[in-house]
């Protein structure tokens, strides 16, 4: 056998291996966090940002994790978030990662969120938010 | 026995790898609630949907409530799973939060989530 036969098995050897490590670990991880094993909250990277882009009144900041809309929307969203971040209307107190869970592609995750308004009012009100395929397809 | 050590090389390199590639979230700035435990009533609510029993549904919650938790259960058509995965509360304003696995009207598997509003040991909304 010729050396570079040998070598470009041992390499596929390693590539594989990685290739299973990288997968195992993954579904390891998926596990860990869906069931909150090791103190794992579960809470998704891609939730987080979505909430704190809208507590911090940001659309640019969760342009990437939603699904597209047209140029007029987006800046019709850029438009009330400066109005509201100038007005100071909102103040936000809390963000609490209540739970979630996934099915499939399908992840969701729910939120309570408690506000300060402008009058000196608080709120507090729940917000799922359904990601698919890396995106925020639905927040209500 | 070379190619065992290789293929555990390669393991532990994909291991590695993705846990440089695996992202957390981003630090919380501001306040987390405590988690509390869920509420009597809400857990009949949600033990009526996953049972599947409208009529015990009917008597739980006044109709307004009902179409909000239509509306938050779509596009499930048929239940298969309810879990309830935390509760949260605020000022006597308690949030019960569920998971919802079921079946669209195509027959695709969805989940969804929903959040029962309860205070003074009532269901007062839907989300």
């Amino acid at each position: 056998m010729g050396l570079g036969r040998l070598i470009s098995g041992w390499m596929g050897t390693v590539l594989v291996g990685a290739l299973l490590g990288f997968v195992i670990s993954a579904a390891i991880g998926v596990f860990v966090q869906d069931s909150g094993l090791f103190g794992a909250s579960g809470e998704s990277p891609i939730a987080r940002a979505y909430m704190l882009g809208l507590l911090e009144r940001n659309p640019n900041s969760i342009v990437s994790i939603r699904p597209n809309h047209g140029i007029a929307q987006r800046a019709a969203e850029l438009q009330g978030a400066d109005t509201s971040r100038n007005a100071s209307s909102i103040t936000p107190l809390s963000l609490t990662y209540i739970g979630g869970a996934s099915a499939g592609m399908y992840q969701v995750h729910i939120y309570a969120v408690g506000l300060r308004n402008a009058q000196g009012v608080d709120q507090f009100f729940p917000l799922a938010l359904t990601i698919y395929g890396g995106k925020v397809v639905r927040s209500e | 026995m070379t190619t065992l050590a290789l293929f555990a090389l390669g393991i532990l390199a994909g291991t590695v790898a993705h846990t440089f590639v695996d992202q957390r979230p981003k630090d919380n700035p501001y306040a987390a609630l405590p988690k509390v435990e869920e509420p009597r009533v809400a857990h009949e609510v949600v033990e009526a949907i996953g049972k599947d029993e409208p009529e015990t549904l009917a008597k739980l919650m006044p109709a307004t409530m009902l179409t909000d938790l239509d509306t938050a259960l779509q596009p499930i058509i048929d239940v298969r799973t309810t879990k309830f995965v935390g509760a949260v509360e605020s000022e006597g304003r308690l949030l019960s939060a569920y998971v919802v696995t079921g079946k669209t009207t195509e027959g695709a598997d969805i989940v969804v989530g929903f959040v029962l509003r309860v205070a003074n040991d009532q269901v007062v909304g839907v989300n």
